[in-house]
C-alpha cells in the first residue's frame, strides 16, 4: 500500500470512526470495515466502493439505498459470502478479510445475516429444529453461550422459538407451513442462537405486510436490548431506519454518500439524495 | 360514482372470502383498498374485472358506470377490459411475455382493440412510453432488459393506452423499493391528473399512497371495517384494526399520518 | 387485451382424493415392477426346471401341466426362462441405472455448486458423451470388446450419466443462489455437507422421476440390442434373446415370441407408470411449497 493511500485512509477513518457525528458509546466497536471495495466481472464500477464504518457495540447502525446500491453485495462481503477485492473487516479485533476456510471458521460465530426473503433464507426440506440447529451444531459448540446455553437439542431449540415469541410445536413443522412472519422470526431465532457479536439485517422487514413488519421491527429492537446484539440494519425503508437506528449511512452506487446520528436527519447539512429520500417517507 | 360495488360476497363451495363488502370509487378519484395478505383486497379487485380463480365465484353486484360487471358476458368483459378498465399487477415481470418486445405489446393491445394503421400504432406506442417518462427506443426491446421500475411504468403505459376510466392497481408498488414505488406512484397521480381516469390502488402498506389517495378503505378477513377521507382514516382511525395497521408501519414523524401539514408542504 | 392476459394464474395443488388414487398407483406399480423381479429370483431356487438344460425329445411342447407355457426349441421350460429372463434384464437394467446415478450425480453436485472452471470442464465432457446416441455406442463397444451383457450395461452407463450429471447441475446451479446455501457458508458448514444434507435433497424428487422413466428405455434397449445379438448371450435366458430364438418358429408356435414380448411391454409399461406417477406426486408437492 503506498504512503499516500495509509494517510488518506487514517485521515478518513479518524474523521469518520467514533464521534465524527453521533458517538457509539465508551466500548470500543465490535466491527469496523474499512475500504472496502467490490467489482464484479464485466461491471463498469464498483458495486461498493472504499465503504467504511465502525459498530459500536449494542448500537444499531442503519444503511439506507435504493436497490441496485450495493448495499446487499456490502452484506454479502461481510458475512464472507462473496469476497472483497480490497478493504478490512476487522472483527473482534481480528481483520477477516484476507482469511478463509478453516482460519475463518473460528470467527463466523462472531456475525450472522438475516435476509431479506425467508422463503428463500431456509431449506424447505429442512424442519425448522434443524435449521435452528445448524449454526450451534457446525459454530456454537466451542463457544460459551450464555444466554441459550445448550443443555440437549430439544430444549435449545425450545428456549430460541420462545425468544422469538413462536410456539414451540413450530420445531417440527417445515417452513412452508409457516406464515412469512413467522419465517422471518426463525431466520432471526437461527441468526441470534449462537450469540454472535453483529448481526446483519438485510432488508429483514421488506416482504411482510405491513402488521408483521412492525412486530419484527419491534422484536429485533427487544433482542437487541435484551442480548447487546450490534445491528447493521440494511433498507431501503428510510422511516424504519430512522426508528431503528442511532446513527444512520445513506449509500448511493456503491458510495456511503452521506452519515449522521439520528436525531441529525433533519438537519440542513444533509445530502440533497439524503433529503429526496426524507420527502418521500 | 363510477363503480359502485354492493354487497358483494366472494367464496368457494366450501369458503366465503370475502363477505358482503360494499364500496364505491367517484369519477377521477384515488381510491386506496388497504389491507393485510389473506384479507381478500385482491380478490375483490379481481372480481370486478371477472378475473377471480375458476373456484372462486362472486355474488352481490359490482356497478361500472351504472351496469352490473357480474352480469356481463365473458366476451363483453372482455371488450370492456383494457378499455374502459385496466389492471396494474405486483408482478411486473409477468405483464410482459418475456421473449416478446416491449413494442410488440403495445402493438397487439392496440390492434386488438380496432387500430388498423400500422404507423398510427407505432406513434402512440412512443408518446404513449414518453408519457411515463421512458426512452422510446425501449420498445425494441425486451422484458428482461428492463429494470423492475422501467417494467412497472411501462405496464402502466400500456394500462393506459387506451384512456381506461377506471385503473384497477393490485399491489403495483409492492415488489419495488421505497424510492422506486415513490416514483411509480407519483406517476400514476400525475397520469390520472391529465387523464382524469379513477385509480383503486389495492396495497398493504398505507403509506404507499398516503400522499396520493382522496379516500382508503380498511378491509380486514373479508370485511370493510373503516372507510373514509384519507385525512379522517389516518390520523383519526376509529376501527381498533385501522389504528394496529397504522401504528405498525413507522413513518418519519414530522407530520400528520395523512401527510397533511409536512413542512415544506403545509 | 391487456396485462391482465397475460398473467400466469396459480394452479391449485390437486385435490386429497387426486393425491390419494396416485399414491395407490405408484405402490401397484412399483409392487408390479418388484413382483417381476422377486418372481424371478424365487423361480431360481424354487421352479424344477433348469433354465438352460437342454431336452431335444421335449423340444417345442404345447402347455402342460409340468410346462405351462411349454418349451422353446432346445425343450426348455418357457416359464422357467421368462421369469428368470425378467431378473436378468430388470436386474442388470437396475445396475446400469444404478452405475449411471453414482457417476452422475456427484459430477452434477460438483460441477453446479463449483461452478467457474470445474463446471465448464465438465460441460465439455458431457456435450461429447451426448454427441453419441446410445444405440451406437453400444454397438461400436461390442464390437471393440466383444458382444455380450456387461459391455452392454457399460455402454448404457456411458451414455446415460451424463443426463443425470446435466439434471443435478440445472438444479444446483439454481438452488445454490438461495440465501439458505449462503447462510450454511456463513455457518461454517463445509461444501461437502452443503452438498449433501442441503442440495441433494432437493435433487432426489427429480432424479428419481427421470431414473424410473429411463427405467423402461433401458429394458428395451438391453432387449432389442440382446435381440439382435449384442447383449445377453445364449444360452442367458433374457426376453430379447428369447424373441430372437424364436423367431424361425414364428409360423409354428407364434406364442413362443408373444410370451417374452408381452413380458418386455408389461415391464416398460409399468416403469413408465411408475415415473409418471412420480412425477404427478413431485410436481404436487412442489406446488404446494410456495
Amino acid at each position: 500500500m503506498s504512503r499516500q493511500i495509509a494517510e488518506r485512509r487514517d485521515a478518513r477513518s479518524a474523521a469518520q470512526l467514533p464521534g465524527a457525528h453521533a458517538s457509539i458509546g465508551n466500548s470500543s466497536p465490535v466491527l469496523i470495515v474499512d475500504g472496502l471495495t467490490r467489482t464484479y466481472a464485466g461491471a463498469a464500477r464498483p458495486a461498493v466502493q472504499d465503504v467504511g464504518f465502525a459498530l459500536g457495540r449494542g448500537e444499531c447502525l442503519g444503511l439506507v439505498g435504493e436497490s441496485g446500491c450495493g448495499k446487499s453485495t456490502l452484506a454479502r462481503c461481510l458475512l464472507k459470502i462473496e469476497e472483497a477485492d480490497a478493504g478490512s473487516i476487522v472483527l473482534g479485533g481480528q481483520d477477516i478479510a484476507p482469511l478463509r476456510g478453516r482460519k475463518l471458521r473460528p470467527h463466523r460465530r462472531k456475525i450472522q445475516i438475516v435476509f431479506q426473503n425467508p422463503a428463500a433464507a431456509l431449506n424447505p426440506k429442512l424442519r425448522i429444529r434443524d435449521s435452528l440447529l445448524d449454526p450451534y451444531l457446525r459454530l456454537g459448540r466451542e463457544a460459551k453461550l450464555s444466554r441459550f446455553a445448550f443443555a440437549s437439542r430439544e430444549a435449545y431449540v425450545r428456549q430460541l422459538l420462545e425468544a422469538v415469541e413462536l410456539p414451540a410445536e413450530i420445531a417440527g413443522r417445515y417452513p412452508h407451513e409457516l406464515s412469512g412472519g413467522q419465517r422471518q422470526r426463525v431466520t432471526i431465532a437461527r441468526a441470534i442462537g449462537i450469540e454472535p457479536d453483529v448481526v446483519v439485517l438485510d432488508e429483514p422487514t421488506a416482504s411482510l405486510d405491513v402488521i408483521s413488519q412492525g412486530a419484527v421491527l419491534d422484536l429485533l429492537t427487544e433482542l437487541r436490548a435484551s442480548l447487546g446484539l450490534s445491528y447493521l440494519f440494511i433498507s431501503h425503508d428510510l422511516a424504519a431506519v430512522h426508528r431503528m437506528s442511532q446513527r444512520i449511512m445513506v449509500m448511493r452506487s456503491g458510495q456511503i454518500v452521506d452519515r449522521f446520528g439520528a436525531d441529525e436527519l433533519f438537519a440542513d447539512e444533509r445530502h440533497p439524495y439524503t433529503r429526496e429520500l426524507i420527502s418521500i417517507f | 360514482m363510477i363503480l359502485s360495488i354492493e354487497e358483494l360476497s366472494i367464496g368457494s363451495r366450501d369458503r366465503t372470502i370475502v363477505d358482503g363488502v360494499s364500496l364505491a370509487v367517484r369519477e377521477g378519484e384515488f381510491m386506496a383498498l388497504v389491507g393485510q395478505s389473506g384479507s381478500g383486497k385482491s380478490l375483490l379487485s379481481q372480481a370486478i374485472g371477472q378475473l377471480l380463480p375458476p373456484n372462486l365465484r362472486a355474488s352481490g353486484k359490482v356497478l361500472f358506470e351504472g351496469a352490473d360487471l357480474l352480469a356481463r358476458s365473458p366476451r363483453e368483459m372482455r371488450a370492456l377490459r383494457g378499455k374502459r378498465i385496466s389492471y396494474i399487477f405486483q408482478d411486473y415481470q409477468g405483464a410482459f411475455t418475456p421473449f416478446r418486445s416491449i413494442g410488440a405489446h403495445f402493438d397487439e393491445y392496440q390492434k386488438v382493440h380496432g387500430e388498423k394503421s400500422r404507423t398510427a400504432r407505432r406513434d402512440t406506442a412512443a408518446e404513449a412510453l414518453e408519457s411515463v417518462g421512458l426512452d422510446a427506443a425501449l420498445l425494441r426491446r425486451y422484458p428482461f432488459q428492463l429494470s423492475g421500475g422501467q417494467l412497472q411504468r411501462a405496464a402502466i403505459a400500456t394500462a393506459l393506452l387506451l384512456s381506461p376510466r377506471l385503473l384497477i392497481a393490485d399491489e403495483a408498488t409492492t415488489a419495488l423499493d421505497s424510492v422506486s414505488a415513490h416514483r411509480v406512484l407519483e406517476l400514476l397521480a400525475r397520469k390520472q391528473r391529465e387523464t382524469g381516469c379513477a385509480i383503486l390502488f389495492v396495497t398493504h402498506d398505507w403509506r404507499h399512497v398516503r400522499r396520493y389517495a382522496n379516500r382508503l378503505s380498511v378491509m380486514q378477513e373479508g370485511r370493510i371495517v373503516e372507510s373514509g377521507g384519507k385525512h379522517r382514516i389516518l390520523d383519526h382511525p376509529q376501527h381498533e384494526y385501522t389504528r394496529k395497521l397504522i401504528e405498525a408501519a413507522p413513518i418519519l414523524g414530522r407530520s400528520l399520518r395523512s401527510g397533511l401539514g409536512e413542512e415544506g408542504q403545509a | 387485451m391487456k396485462t391482465m392476459f397475460l398473467r400466469t394464474r396459480r394452479i391449485r395443488p390437486e385435490s386429497k382424493s387426486g393425491t390419494r388414487k396416485s399414491r395407490l398407483q405408484a405402490i401397484v406399480a412399483a409392487l408390479f415392477v418388484l413382483l417381476v423381479a422377486s418372481a424371478s429370483v424365487y423361480a431360481f431356487g424354487v421352479l424344477k426346471h433348469d433354465p438352460t438344460l437342454t431336452d431335444l425329445r421335449a423340444r417345442l411342447l404345447g402347455a402342460s401341466a409340468l410346462h405351462p407355457f411349454g418349451t422353446d426349441h432346445l425343450g426348455r421350460d418357457v416359464l422357467t426362462r421368462l421369469l428368470l429372463g425378467g431378473g436378468q434384464t430388470l436386474g442388470y437394467s437396475l445396475l446400469a441405472l444404478g452405475a449411471a446415478l453414482i457417476i452422475g450425480i456427484p459430477f452434477g453436485l460438483i460441477a453446479g455448486y463449483k461452478r467457474g472452471r470445474i463446471d465448464r470442464l465438465f460441460m465439455r465432457v458431457a456435450d461429447g458423451f451426448l454427441a453419441f446416441p446410445d444405440t451406437i455406442v453400444a454397438i461400436v463397444l461390442s464390437g471393440l470388446l466383444g458382444a455380450g451383457i456387461g459391455n452392454l450395461v457399460l455402454a448404457i452407463v456411458i451414455v446415460k450419466w451424463v443426463s443425470y450429471a446435466r439434471l443435478v447441475r440445472s438444479t444446483v446451479l439454481s438452488e445454490s443462489q438461495k440465501d439458505y446455501v449462503a447462510v450454511a457458508r456463513t455457518n461454517g458448514l463445509s461444501d461437502a455437507r452443503i452438498m449433501s444434507r442441503h442440495l441433494l435433497p432437493h435433487i432426489a424428487g427429480n432424479v428419481l422421476v427421470l431414473a424410473s422413466l429411463d427405467l423402461g428405455k433401458i429394458i428395451l434397449l438391453i432387449s432389442s440390442l440382446s435381440y439382435i445379438g449384442l447383449g445377453a448371450q445364449p444360452p442367458t435366458p433374457e426376453w430379447g434373446a428369447m424373441l430372437n430364438d424364436s423367431r424361425p418358429y414364428f409360423q409354428s408356435r407364434p406364442e413362443l415370441m408373444v410370451y417374452p414380448g408381452l413380458a418386455i411391454v408389461s415391464t416398460v409399461l409399468l416403469a413408465n407408470m411408475l415415473g409418471d406417477v412420480l412425477r404427478d406426486r413431485f410436481d404436487v408437492k412442489k406446488e404446494a411449497q410456495p
